[in-house]
């Protein structure tokens, strides 16, 4: 494994209580693979990466218990400065609001030269030089004139091919990218999410492809792993997962998507709210939404079970949901 | 189509860029949209797609008289709004409500929900009275599934898809017959996203309401709406029944658009044929000659860059009738070979 | 009917964020649990949210303690002086402390002590009156501006430019120096004069702000009257960075008045001010010290307790700005 997030737990301390983001979640991720993290806003999901990343706020965030191994080594053990080595060079992060990512008083081309100044002890002028070949590579036209541009000569596509560019730069091993095209138009969308599914491919790197959009999920993930209340309940490959859900919440997701074939009819809707990462429900988080919940299911915190090879449910009745 | 409540005909936003800062100089215009007609039948649903950019919102403004149009006419059962002013504009908009995009922002965060929902009747006094408005903004907020006893708490003490209700349950107390939807659930959760949108359906029929329903999200707005119009750089490329557009388009932008929505199916990938457009939208100041599209058209020769196409339906369908004869402005509309995506 | 659409009964829980970080911003907001919730469904808005904030600040404390004194003393100076602060006897010119005069005299004679209790009347008047025009005066001007926009912005903003190109020194001795009345008012009048711009930049702005909501949006849809936009909608929404300024300021217009007034432009005597007595102490510093710490002492405190309570206010209205 590239990456292994063993039982890692992460709370924020605010001003009206300790707010439980990431309550045990682990998940792997080997190079070339793409992992799909799937769920809400609330659910952990970007919390998680950011303490792989090493970029959570403390405080009011806190990393209570769990590893985070990469390549092997526990990146909770080591220094700051160490981390900061790791983090840039062996990993990387896009994320879904390029403007605010990028200083916008800085040209592109120096800000991904940058990199190279930084990790590689280049000179200005080779960064400069390295810069306008990165940006040929997310094929941003006209790279050499470019590269002297300030990010808002940028539309919102050509600046997300900049942020892979920048964390394309020291060919990482692991990529994680939080809600990439989420700020995008369809179309482009499209195309961004082709062309760092082709990088990937070409450098054998991990994604780790954060997302609440089903339909990405499908058309890039090799894995999925669904979270909800800062807990996986769900993860398997994403053939299974869209044919066979084994947690009422994927199905419930699965279910809510408008199709065709129900035009005219009432959506099917996961009701109530999600819930409130302060007062957790007890048992199964998901239990107050479920439809299949009972007595177990308000007492009980269900385990990881073992559906099948390399797939997960925290349900006390996967088997239910599999033949539903 | 039904009865058509509202028509829209020739509308024009174009915002004047200035230089200056006490005495300012017009130094030229962007069109925002440029040229939109369009009709809604009553009890209808119409849906507008396109990306950023392609004026969809700033047409809902233009409906409820949010923004004044720069050229066109907005007709309400035949009277043109667009001019109307004082008492008579404020009758109209009893009519015309709008449930906004972001529910974090459009809810006074200084008031309480009873006063939100409330504040129709206030401004339009003679639509409830005085002792009855209590009453009714309790029954509103249980009509869109809020606990009537909310009544006096604050926003920030909601989530996302509560405040969308309460949004909703504002746009439905004056008792309007139309309501502008701009992409009323993309600020939501995707578990509370259905709930929503089962709740506008709802609505539509237990109102009579006739929605213009904007959104970027093409699986909802198939679902929701009756007919759709896709528009491009300020302008509608085509036009038709839900079912014209998404499984017969006949304009290359939307086939694009359509082709592009990722499938929620891992099994289709792979499979489906995909037109990934090249480039951004050109910016609105700096328009295409003729086809707005062209730029990014596969398609596109030397007449594109001359000739407008006009929204019609395309010569090669006009005597045919099957769904690929809907309006659509493309030179060289030709049907789709594959299946839809969405 | 299978997905009625639920009624909730969870209460109100926030989940909607735009991820990131935000996952938790939003949880902050979500406080009212369900068992928790007030059966008459009591609010917690921005100003008991403050308010929570400011008890629980001891910066907040000390410094309302502090004012709160103050206040008390410019109200009923006798409390805590039974002296005259006129009744000067030049035979005790200079003295030091002695019992019952514990501050000493000043060069006139004077009891320091009873001079420096009622000092704080006039710095508390100007310093409160002259926080009251200006931010009355600039948000009344900057809020219409931002609301309005158009020439009358352009104008507005021009001319807060000019003022703000006043050196506020110079311009006190200019304009003072021509004044005669021994009031407090030209004082008042002169700070008003020169402070609002800033209060009318910050009402302007955040009028801007607000006026962009969605929810204006949304009530002039529902064909709302300029009045009422601006007073039901745009003022509450905008009048927090009004406070807080002003309140950061009122220490500022204290101190300003002492410097006006040891120049010789801002009170005169017989009026009884800690600049006036700072500026008669400051030619003996040498022979007696104490004509002038006790002054200049009492003047710190209270320009350092007002800075300290805007402070704690920011804090408390707009943690953001930390």
């Amino acid at each position: 494994m590239l990456l292994e997030v063993r039982d890692l737990h992460v709370e924020f301390r605010t001003r009206d209580g300790v707010a439980k983001a990431v309550n045990g979640v682990s998940y792997g991720v080997d190079a070339g693979e793409t992992l799909a993290v799937l769920g809400e806003s609330g659910s952990g999901k970007s919390v998680t990466a950011q303490a792989v990343m090493g970029i959570l706020d403390t405080p009011p965030g806190r990393i209570t218990g769990g590893q985070i191994l990469f390549q092997g080594k526990d990146l909770l053990k080591l220094k700051e400065g160490e981390r900061r080595r790791v983090r840039g060079a062996q990993l990387a992060m896009i994320f879904q609001d390029a403007l605010s990512s990028l200083n916008p008083v800085l040209p592109v081309g120096d800000q991904l030269g940058e990199m190279f100044v930084v990790h590689r002890g280049m000179s200005k002028k080779d960064a400069r030089a390295k810069a306008v070949e990165l940006m040929d590579r997310v094929r941003i036209p006209a790279a050499r004139e470019r590269v002297r541009q300030y990010p808002h000569q940028f539309s919102g596509g050509m600046r997300q091919r900049i942020m892979i560019a920048m964390a394309l730069a020291l060919e990482p091993a692991l990529i994680i990218a939080d809600e990439p095209t989420t700020a995008l138009d369809v179309t482009v969308q499209a195309q961004v999410m082709d062309l760092l599914a082709e990088l990937q491919r070409e450098y054998r790197m991990g994604l780790i492809l954060i997302t609440h959009d089903l339909g990405v999920v499908a058309d890039v993930a090799d894995r999925i792993a669904v979270m909800y209340a800062g807990r996986i309940v769900e993860q398997a490959p994403v053939r299974d997962i869209y044919k066979t859900p084994a947690h009422p919440y994927t199905r419930g997701l699965l279910e809510s998507i408008p199709r065709l074939d129900a035009k005219g009819r009432e959506l099917y809707a996961i009701k109530g709210l999600p819930p409130n990462l302060m007062d957790i429900p007890p048992g199964c988080a998901f239990h107050p939404r479920c439809p299949m919940a009972r007595d177990v299911c308000r007492t009980d915190a269900p385990a990881l079970h073992q559906v099948a090879d390399h797939r997960v449910s925290a349900c006390h009745f996967w088997r239910e949901c599999l033949d539903a | 189509m039904p009865e058509p409540i509202l028509e829209v005909s020739g509308l024009v936003k174009h915002y004047p860029l200035t230089q200056g800062i006490l005495f300012k100089k017009q130094v030229g215009a962007v069109g925002a949209v440029d040229g939109v007609d369009f009709a809604l039948g009553r009890g209808e649903t119409l849906g507008i797609v396109g990306e950023s950019g392609c004026g969809k919102s700033t047409v809902a403004k233009m409906l409820v008289s949010l923004e004044r149009p720069t050229a066109g006419a907005i007709r309400y059962k035949g009277e043109d709004i667009t001019r109307l002013s004082g008492r008579a504009l404020k009758a109209v908009r009893r009519n015309i409500q709008m449930v906004f995009q972001d529910p974090y922002t459009s809810l006074n965060p200084r008031m309480t929900v009873g006063d939100i929902i409330g504040e129709p009747y206030e401004i339009h006094p003679e639509a409830a009275p005085k002792g009855d408005r209590r009453r009714r903004v309790q029954e509103l907020l249980d009509v869109v599934g809020l606990n009537p006893e909310y009544i006096n708490r604050y926003p920030h003490q909601f989530s996302g898809g509560q405040r969308q209700r309460i949004g909703i349950a504002r746009g439905l107390a004056l008792r309007p017959e139309i309501i502008v939807a701009d992409e009323p659930v993309s600020a939501l959760d995707v578990s509370v996203q259905a709930q929503v949108v089962n709740l506008l359906d709802r609505l539509q029929s237990e109102f009579d309401l006739s929605y213009l329903f904007i959104a970027h999200d093409l699986s909802i707005v198939r679902h929701i709406s009756d007919r759709v119009a896709v528009m491009y750089l300020g302008r509608i490329v085509e036009t038709g029944t839900e079912a014209e557009i998404y499984d017969h388009p006949t304009h290359p932008y939307t086939q694009a658009l359509l082709s592009a929505v990722p499938v929620p199916d891992p099994e289709a990938r792979g499979h489906r044929e995909r037109i990934i457009l090249s480039g951004d939208v050109p910016s609105p100041t700096n328009v295409p000659s003729g086809c707005r599209f062209r730029t990014r058209c596969w398609k596109a020769d030397e007449r594109c860059a001359v000739d407008v196409p006009v929204l019609a339906v395309p010569e090669v369908f006009r005597h045919t009738t099957g769904p690929a004869a809907h309006a659509s402005a493309c030179h060289f509309a030709t049907e789709w070979a594959t299946g839809p995506a969405v | 009917m299978p997905e009625q659409p639920p009624y909730e009964p969870e209460g109100a829980v926030a989940g909607t964020g735009t991820g990131g970080a935000m996952d938790l911003a939003a949880s902050e907001a979500r406080s009212l649990e369900p068992t928790a919730a007030d059966p008459r469904g009591r609010p917690r808005g921005l100003w008991s949210d403050a308010w929570r904030d400011l008890r629980r600040n001891p910066v907040f404390i000390v410094s309302g303690l502090v004012i709160l004194f103050l206040v008390v003393i410019s109200v009923r100076p006798s409390l805590i002086a039974s002296g005259n602060p006129l009744a000067c006897d030049l035979a005790k010119a200079q003295q030091g402390s002695q019992p019952g005069h514990p501050f000493g005299y000043d060069g006139q004679g004077c009891d320091v002590y009873t001079r420096t209790v009622y000092g704080a009347r006039t710095s508390v008047t100007v310093g409160v009156l002259a926080t009251l025009g200006v931010a009355v005066l600039g948000s009344v001007l900057g809020g219409l501006a931002g609301f309005v926009g158009g020439v009358w912005d352009a104008v507005l903003s021009r001319v807060t430019d000019v003022f703000f190109a006043i050196p506020v020194v110079l311009g006190g001795l200019v304009l003072l120096s021509v004044v005669t009345s021994d009031t407090v008012w030209p004082v008042i009048g002169f700070m008003v004069l020169l402070g609002w711009p800033q209060v009318s930049r910050i009402a302007r702005g955040s009028a801007i702000t607000a006026k962009q909501n969605d929810y204006v949006q949304a009530a002039r849809a529902l064909g709302a009257s300029s009045s009422r936009l601006l007073l039901r909608h745009i003022a509450p929404n905008a009048v927090a960075p009004v406070i807080v300024v002003s309140t950061i300021a009122l220490g500022t217009y204290i101190s300003l008045e002492a410097t006006l007034s040891y120049l010789g432009v801002g009170l005169k005597p017989p009026t009884v001010s800690w600049g006036i007595d700072i500026s008669a102490a400051s030619p003996y510093i040498r022979d007696a010290p104490h004509m002038l710490l006790w002054p200049a002492g009492a003047l710190a405190i209270t320009v350092l307790a007002f800075i300290m309570l805007g402070d704690a206010v920011r804090d408390a209205l707009d943690p953001k700005l930390r």
